[in-house]
């Protein structure tokens, strides 16, 4: 396994923690959600018969990634950021993870460029594909580096496994900043030449038909199922390279948009499913694998009091509480910044 | 640590993992601006509530219950931080005094700086000192956690009012002995009243040879080689024993006292005479039966005799103790409840007459489960009327609710055995020495012979020690049918 990658994520995060030594932060915690920001041309519709699903159980491991990003604290000159992953298997009846991280970053306008860069170096010498991002605004840098991790996450799966399933978190769309086409591809290549299937799941979709969120529309059919959708457009640059559906795994209210890899025939598409509704615990629709990769990969608010106290304690960054400026003018009418 | 608030007399500090601090310890709160510390003692430890903790655990805890297998890579050693925050404590802390140039006062009205002060731990050592509890007559009560010895005056049980209370099989009576033991040593005199023959050994070591209070315990077994003649007794003590033991009613009482005067004049009081007394008095029938069957009852006894010298045991030994400082152990073991009572009526009743007359100096008073053989009126009367004459009891019992409410409220000190009953323990909480939530919280974790110390012998600040051992022969053991 290519570890350039953690490596140069541990050998950055202290780096840019030493630069500063001796300086102030604002405790301030800000959960950074991922979302999707595709753009789609109006033509997407559903097929009116879904595909009923019966499950698969020969033995089949079920892997999944999932990566979280927080903004833990802000300093004078930039933001203190926490990244983390996970890594998830089932194999025969027992749940295995690979948790790694956190990984914490101070970025600066001064050191954005130098850290993103150095880290998307780090990604390519594994991935063979030549850099051409720029580095993200500051805002964008939190989202940018866990993407990094979870690319390198979802990469390591797909070189690794053999006949399983590889579930990620979103959806399979590429072209987009934090996920380059061409990285993607690669991704699922190499998933394809070992025999997986990949699936993404997406909590959330800004997909509509005829003006209704397709994972809102309802069938008469009894779970679990899938429906087909045709004619998904999306603005360039971005490409989907996965087949779209929407997939109501189980009872209850949820229906998840499931893209899988759109090289893999239909039939093994289908099959995939089926074979994860035959491995898998399916709650809600929703793979129990993936949910552990997010439960693991979350912060909870224990962990970022530690990683406070970690920055204070081990890096010299001094705890400041600058005044809100929401609550100082418009007092019990002022519900914080964040 | 880290003060992290104050309600009323409790004091609220955060502890990390690294800070081993537990219940009974005291810690000092040092405001170096004002001068001035706090001494707060800790009552109890509970978890800080983290957020985020909640999900912690039920994160690691996703597969039906077992822990979920995985590794985790950590690269900037994030964990040991989590567990730092995860473990952290707070120690709920009542004030005891406040320090103030190098003085102690029992004050608790200020408030230390929360984010200036420091906070450490105080050796007890160096709060005994401070506190200056081990005085001229010193008592070694056992060890402290810290190891330590925990001394006390015995001048703090000098005119004081004592209980030992705690569980079964916690070690009450090996404390009182200790006690008796040390008072001896000083030359007190002790009566016990002893109702399972605990105290007979006092003088005997654990293999079974004399040891330096040999001569000091006096053992006196009623109707065996303690007995009473009627003409040591003086009419108030009898008429004790008659009222208050065998329930006598008032109209007969009054005409016992006539016959009583009557034999005296005649200097007739003897057991014989005094029958034939009431055979013969001109009375009312019922009157002459009730006062028949009092008599029947104590010449029964056989605790009464008209042989004098029978009958000087216990003259004998107070006067011994009086010089030399000694226990007369009254063995109650294998006595009937009746005959305990006019036992105890007539103890009492020759302590008070001895007192009275400076015979006597003062007496430390061991009771052990004293509501088995003392009637109602005289728990009021030993902790008030008695105590002016010298009497200095030391009530020892497991049952905490046998003794009455306002004891507790006007004990000097108490000695607290371990104690899980709920019910057990709100009765001892109502002592008004210390606050209801300490003993509630520390008592309830005491190991055996582990003590929590109340009161004036430790000038009001709550010590537990682990009370030392004895060479003495043990006795009182229950008996067993497999053992």
């Amino acid at each position: 396994m290519d570890t350039t990658l953690p490596h140069q994520f541990t050998r950055l995060s202290l780096y840019s923690l030493g630069r500063g030594h001796n300086h102030y932060f604002q405790q301030k915690e800000q959960l950074i959600q991922q979302v999707s920001t595709e753009e789609t041309v109006q033509t997407l519709r559903l097929k009116l018969e879904p595909m009923l699903l019966k499950p698969r159980h020969e033995q089949t491991v079920v892997a999944a990634v999932d990566t979280s990003t927080m903004k833990i604290a802000e300093t004078s000159t930039g933001i203190v950021i926490a990244v983390r992953g996970a890594n998830v298997w089932k194999q025969r009846e027992n749940y295995r993870y690979t948790r790694i991280g956190p990984f914490i970053f101070q970025v600066t306008e001064e050191n954005k460029r130098e850290v993103y860069n150095a880290l998307e170096r780090a990604y390519l010498t594994s991935a063979r594909e030549p850099g051409h991002q720029s580095a993200p605004s500051l805002l964008q840098m939190p989202t940018r580096i866990a993407n990094l991790l979870e690319r390198w996450l979802q990469a390591m799966l797909a070189k690794t496994l053999n006949n399983g399933l590889i579930l990620f978190d979103g959806s399979l769309t590429a072209g987009t900043a934090d996920t380059p086409t061409r990285r993607m591809k690669e991704i699922l290549k190499d998933g394809r030449e070992r025999g997986n299937a990949i699936l993404a799941f997406s909590k959330m979709t800004n997909l509509r038909v005829n003006g209704s969120l397709i994972t809102d529309l309802a069938f008469e059919q009894r779970p679990p199922y899938l429906v087909e959708t045709i004619g998904l457009r999306l603005k360039p640059p971005m490409v989907p390279l996965g087949e779209v559906y929407v997939a109501k795994l189980s009872s209850g209210n949820c229906a998840f948009r499931l893209d899988i890899d759109a090289e893999v025939p239909h039939e093994l598409r289908v099959e995939a499913v089926e074979r994860l509704l035959g491995n898998d615990l399916v709650s809600q629709s929703y793979p129990e694998t993936l949910r552990l990769a997010h439960i693991l990969c979350t912060f909870t608010a224990n962990e970022v009091l530690a990683m406070q106290h970690f920055i204070t304690r081990k890096c010299g960054l001094q705890i400041i509480n600058r005044p809100d400026m929401h609550k100082l003018l418009f007092g019990p009418f002022g519900k914080g910044e964040s | 640590m880290k003060l992290y608030k104050k309600e009323g007399n409790a004091i609220y500090v955060l502890s990390f993992p690294n800070e081993t601090v537990e219940k009974g310890d005291y810690l000092l709160v040092e405001d170096d601006e004002a001068r001035r510390a706090l001494i707060a003692q800790v009552i109890d430890v509970q978890f800080a509530a983290v957020p985020g903790v909640l999900e912690e655990l039920l994160r690691s805890l996703p597969d039906g219950g077992e822990l979920l297998q995985g590794e985790d890579v950590d690269p900037l050693e994030i964990a040991p931080h989590i567990t730092y925050i995860q473990d952290a404590s707070v120690l709920i802390c009542k004030i005891r005094a406040t320090v103030e140039n190098d003085s102690l006062s029992p004050s608790s009205s200020w408030l230390p700086s929360r984010s200036q002060s420091t906070i450490k731990k105080l050796p007890i050592s160096t709060l005994l000192k401070l506190a200056k509890i081990s005085g001229k007559l010193p008592i070694v009560l056992g060890a402290m956690k810290d190891s330590s010895l925990l001394t006390i005056d015995a001048s703090s049980l000098d005119g004081r009012l004592n209980i030992i209370t705690g569980k079964k099989e916690t070690g009450k009576s090996h404390l009182s002995k200790l006690l008796m033991i040390n008072l001896l040593g000083y030359k007190a005199t002790v009566v016990v009243f002893d109702l399972n023959g605990e105290y007979l050994s006092l003088g005997i070591t654990s293999d079974g040879k004399r040891n330096i209070n040999h001569d000091k315990i006096h053992v006196l077994t009623p109707s065996q080689n303690f007995k009473v003649a009627l003409k040591q007794l003086s009419l108030h003590v009898l008429l004790g024993i008659l009222v208050h033991a065998l329930h006598l009613p008032g109209t007969s009482a009054r005409e016992f006292r006539r016959i009583w005067k009557e034999l005296k004049q005649r200097d007739s009081l003897t057991l014989h005479e005094l029958g034939e007394a009431i055979r013969n008095w001109n009375c009312n029938q019922q009157v002459r039966d009730a006062l028949f069957s009092r008599y029947h009852t104590l010449v029964n006894s056989g605790f009464f005799t008209d042989n004098v010298a029978e009958a000087a045991l216990l003259e004998e030994s107070l006067l011994k103790a009086r010089e030399e400082g000694g226990a007369i152990v009254i063995n109650l073991r294998n006595t009937s409840t009746i005959d305990r009572q006019i036992v105890v009526e007539h103890i009492l009743g020759r302590l008070v007459e001895s007192l009275t007359n400076w015979k006597l100096k003062a007496v430390f008073l061991f009771a052990e489960e004293a509501h088995l053989y003392l009637r109602e009126t005289y728990w009021d009367d030993i902790v008030t009327r008695m105590r002016h004459f010298g009497i200095f009891t030391t009530f020892i019992t497991n049952q905490p609710d046998t003794i009455r409410e306002n004891i507790y409220r006007q004990a000097d000190n108490i000695f607290l055995f371990n104690f899980t009953n709920e019910h057990d323990l709100d009765v001892v909480s109502r002592a008004s020495r210390v606050d209801a939530e300490t003993v509630r919280s520390i008592a309830r974790d005491l190991p055996p012979h582990n003590c929590l110390v109340l009161g004036k012998v430790v000038r009001d600040f709550p010590i537990v020690a682990n009370i030392k051992a004895m060479d003495v022969k043990t006795m009182g053991e229950t008996r067993l049918f497999f053992g």
